[in-house]
């Protein structure tokens, strides 16, 4: 069948090159297919997949754009309200949001937003995708602590709003858990870079390798407002006998290394506890790393487990062992090293309430497991504490949702610092609605400035 | 609509028998330009320009019946064409011509032109200066409704004779000021003989298609013509996605032999249409049934689009596209007998359906067939015998995988 005429066919040749190489991850749409599957959405009034989406992408307007062939409108559309196209089609729980609400799915099977998410952000991926119009610039500038989704936001709205930015952050590259957490599997570093490479080009000044937790002295050097968007890097641990035998891992570090492009030896058989997406991150990557049998621990039943469903299935499929509603007791240890597991079955006193004091234990269900390792993924508190701003008792920050302001006039935060850990996406709209509540902050410190100068100035 | 920096400007304007328009992109007589209301929406939402909805003068009547339209479905696709027995508007045209006044202080970029019929010459010419004192930029006279108007000497009754479109062109031409464009019917053998006599009676240019007259089909139950007024229907006008080919080929006849500027319609759903219209030598285009879908909003994708496909060829205007495809377009004898070419397969792209070796064995040459066990596993992808191959290049078209099958100039 001939296609005919494509926008960007030049690109086209690209684009087709790209999605082969990366093609391992993740499934692609030949713009064909693409065009296929966005004339099965059903264009509806008032759409629902519009209210799925954290960062407020219209979905029925991008999906509208593929189906009638303007692909490149499709891509800038989405651009427009999340920066991280490509990123967002492949990490974004789609289930739970835009594609949960689909019409079409009452009818046979929703539109496969995430699928149309993907192919419209790699369209641009072979070209210099073309840069939003800039408000004029501003003089006053903006630090932002932190490169991952939410502090990447915010500079990028910060810069499109005509501020200058400055981002610190403290690893060695930018996009936080997109780069330092998410395994490369699951989340090919070529997209990534290049969404980066985007934000790039907005024009923010980026600080690599520079820990800043000081926001009354930024403020004090010269910043006119500053965004914390610094995440979650205190991994939590139990406190079990034998935590520090060697085989020992903390997942966040264990990812980070692996995303680093090290290969640390798990062995053959690895057990993972937890159940949320890091948990199943990890237990991947021990996959990946070559454990011949991975087994993962849970005090979620697997109904409970918070990590997101399709994670879920994938990991099910590839034949993670799941133990749910277990609770760890010691890590055996033989001259030294991991070399078995316990647990035990436990059932909730009072049901719903998914916290490690609500379990009870179940006598007659203890197990044990043979073991190389084990990896400990039972979550990530707040690292630092950011003088003068208000924190709750976890360390996360206090904030006004509509704008993000903290208690400290002129110092906002976003992301999971704020949430206790939530999605990309959220971070995302978070770092956007911070960068608002900056501009608001800002344009009243100017109109209030000029009033006060003309006041004092007669 | 989304703003970036493009590369280089493109500027959609288009000016099109004198009058500017800030888009190609007109909304055509039809439903969505029965309103005032309606048509800023469609303004707002960035159409460049509306056609009203053909008015006739007070003492005409019309009378509607219902339903009056029913839509053609084919495989998965449910609206590939759409038939209407609707009228001209039955609005009263003192009221339809203030909301006109209305539009144009509202937007006065935008284009509105108005669509009338009627049938004495004092009719017409009184109609014509109605428009004219509403404000219209333009007027467009409807020779060409194929249901209805007809039985009362109107619509294409007039449309398929050249004499008659000649007479009554030439009244409106005489009364007015504004420009004139005919609406001409395909519901005749040949368009151009017409055309040249709206040329000659000196209107500024020509709208065609209306609708093609059909009927969409029965009821297997009742055994009663479809769309069914209480059992009772009649053949109506055919309209959408379905008709593009036939548009075209009436834009580009009167482009290339008339040469009278010409406003395209029929069957336009996204921007690569409406750019094919521009290549057949339409200066702007119309569209209903697309509008009457998927509602104002899906005038985006026409601009954003066209204005991205621009960009990419290195053109600023739609301008620089209008009838740039028809110098390839000459008679049947005229075409070469030297150039052959020949089915060819991508044996990876293949998934082995044999979709075309049924075709080019019953309805073509039988040149295709399976490669068979031997070829292990390319068993299933068809050879191409050049012996036998003629070059239809009817495979082409039932291959369900893009880029797979084409025809390719033979070397011998
Ligand atoms: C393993 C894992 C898998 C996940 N999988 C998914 C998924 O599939 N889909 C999904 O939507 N979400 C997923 N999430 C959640 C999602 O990644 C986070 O919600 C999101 O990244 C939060 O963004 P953020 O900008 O708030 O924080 P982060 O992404 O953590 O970025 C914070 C940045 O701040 C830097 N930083 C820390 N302290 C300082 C300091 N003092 N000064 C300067 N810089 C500092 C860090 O180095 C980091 O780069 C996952 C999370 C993890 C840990
Ligand atoms: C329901 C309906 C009503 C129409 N009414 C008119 C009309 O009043 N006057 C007119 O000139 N054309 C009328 N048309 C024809 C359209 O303006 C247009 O020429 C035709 O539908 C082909 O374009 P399309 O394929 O984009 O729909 C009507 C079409 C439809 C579907
Ligand atoms: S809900 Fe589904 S079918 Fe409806 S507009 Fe959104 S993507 Fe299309």
């Amino acid at each position: 069948m001939a296609w005919g005429w494509m926008q960007g066919a030049d690109d086209m040749t690209g684009y087709a090159q790209k999605v082969e190489e990366l093609s391992e991850s993740g499934r692609t749409y030949s713009p064909h297919e693409a065009v296929l599957e966005a004339s099965r959405c059903l264009m509806c009034d008032e759409a629902p997949c519009l209210d799925g989406c954290p960062a407020g992408v219209d979905v029925r307007r991008f999906v509208r754009k593929i189906r009638f062939g303007n692909f490149r409108g499709a891509a800038r559309l989405i651009r427009e309200a999340n920066l991280l196209v490509g990123i967002c089609g492949r990490v974004c729980p789609q289930e739970i949001l835009c594609m949960e609400n689909c019409t079409r799915g009452n009818l046979d099977t929703p539109i496969d937003i995430a699928g149309l998410q993907r192919f419209a952000g790699d369209i641009e991926l072979g070209t210099l995708a073309p840069l939003p119009v800039r408000a004029e610039g501003r003089g006053e500038k903006v630090a932002v602590l932190g490169a991952g989704p939410a502090g990447l936001a915010a500079a990028a709205e910060l810069r499109k709003l005509g501020f200058g930015v400055e981002i610190f952050e403290r690893a060695d590259s930018m996009g936080g858990v997109l780069t330092q957490g998410i395994p490369p599997f699951r989340l090919d570093r070529r997209f990534v870079e290049s969404e980066l490479d985007y934000i790039g080009r907005l024009g923010a000044d980026v600080h690599l390798g520079r820990d800043e937790k000081d926001v009354a002295a930024l403020l004090k050097s010269g910043f006119d407002a500053v965004v914390i968007g610094v995440g979650l890097y205190r991994p939590y641990t139990i406190g079990l006998p034998g935590e520090d035998l060697e085989g020992v891992f903390v997942a966040a570090d264990l990812l980070a290394a692996v995303a680093r492009g090290e290969q640390p030896d798990l062995g053959k058989r690895v057990v993972v506890i937890g159940g949320g997406n890091v948990a199943i991150d990890a237990a991947m990557t021990a996959q990946h790393l070559g454990a011949e049998r991975v087994d993962l621990c849970s005090l979620e039943s697997y109904d409970e487990l918070p990590a997101f469903r399709s994670e879920v299935e994938i990991a099910q499929s590839e034949g993670i062992e799941f133990h749910t509603q277990t609770k760890p007791v010691k890590i055996v240890g033989t001259d030294g090293k991991v070399s078995g597991y316990e647990g035990v079955g436990i059932r909730w006193k009072t049901p719903g309430l998914l916290v490690p004091s609500n379990a009870e234990e179940i006598p007659g269900t203890e197990f044990r497991l043979a073991a190389t390792a084990v990896i400990e993924a039972i979550g990530q508190g707040v690292l630092d504490c950011y003088e003068g701003v208000d924190a709750d008792e976890r360390g996360l920050i206090r904030v006004d949702q509509e704008t993000m302001v903290t208690s400290m006039p002129g110092v906002f935060a976003a992301g999971d610092v704020v949430s206790g850990g939530a999605t990309a996406v959220q971070a995302f709209a978070e770092g956007k609605r911070a960068a608002t509540g900056v501009a608001a902050y800002l344009n009243e410190a100017a109109t209030g400035d000029a009033a006060s100068t003309e006041g004092g100035g007669r | 609509m989304v703003r970036v920096d493009l590369k280089k400007k493109v500027d959609l304007s288009v000016k099109f028998c004198g009058v500017r328009f800030p888009n190609p992109f007109v909304l055509a007589a039809a439903p969505p330009t029965d309103k005032g209301e309606m048509i800023a929406r469609g303004f707002e939402a960035g159409w460049g320009g509306a056609v009203v909805k053909t008015l006739g003068l007070e003492h005409v009547e019309v009378n509607l019946v219902s339903p009056m339209m029913a839509g053609l479905s084919y495989e998965d696709k449910n609206l590939i064409g759409l038939e209407n027995i609707d009228l001209i508007s039955d609005r009263d045209i003192n009221e339809a011509l203030a909301e006109v006044g209305d539009l144009k202080r509202d937007y006065p970029d935008n284009v509105v032109i108005v669509s009338m019929m009627a049938a004495t010459e004092a009719e017409w010419q009184e109609i014509a200066r109605r428009v004219q004192d509403a404000g219209a930029d333009m007027i467009e006279c409807s020779f060409s409704c194929p249901h209805g108007m007809p039985e009362r000497g109107m619509g294409s009754a007039v449309g398929q004779d050249a004499d008659l479109t000649f007479e009554r062109a030439k009244w409106v031409v005489d009364a007015v000021d504004i420009p004139v464009l005919i609406k001409l019917t395909p519901n005749v053998a040949d368009m151009r003989p017409i055309a040249a006599r709206v040329k000659e009676a000196g209107a500024a240019g020509i709208t065609c298609i209306n609708t093609v007259k059909g009927l969409i089909g029965f009821d297997l139950d009742t055994f009663a013509p479809l769309p069914s007024v209480n059992e009772q229907s009649t053949a109506g006008g055919y309209s959408g996605p379905a008709i593009k080919p036939i548009a075209l080929r009436f834009v580009a006849d009167v482009a290339k032999d008339v040469q009278i500027p010409v406003a395209g319609v029929g069957g336009v759903v996204t921007w690569k249409d409406a750019v094919e219209f521009l290549l057949a030598g339409a200066g702007i285009v119309q569209v209903c049934t697309t509008v009457m879908r998927y509602g104002y909003d899906i005038v985006e994708e026409l601009n954003e689009g066209l204005a991205l496909y621009l960009e990419d060829k290195g053109l600023t205007s739609p301008m620089e596209l209008v009838g740039k495809g028809l110098v390839g377009l000459v008679s049947h004898e005229a075409l070469s007998r030297e150039y052959k070419v020949v089915s060819a397969i991508d044996e990876d792209l293949c998934i082995g359906c044999g979709a075309c070796v049924i075709a080019c064995r019953d309805g073509g040459h039988q040149a295709l067939e399976f490669r068979g066990e031997d070829a292990g596993e390319l068993a299933r992808v068809p050879e191409v015998d050049d012996e036998k191959c003629i070059g239809c290049g009817f495979c082409v078209s039932v291959c369900p995988v893009n880029g797979c099958m084409s025809m390719a100039p033979r070397e011998d």
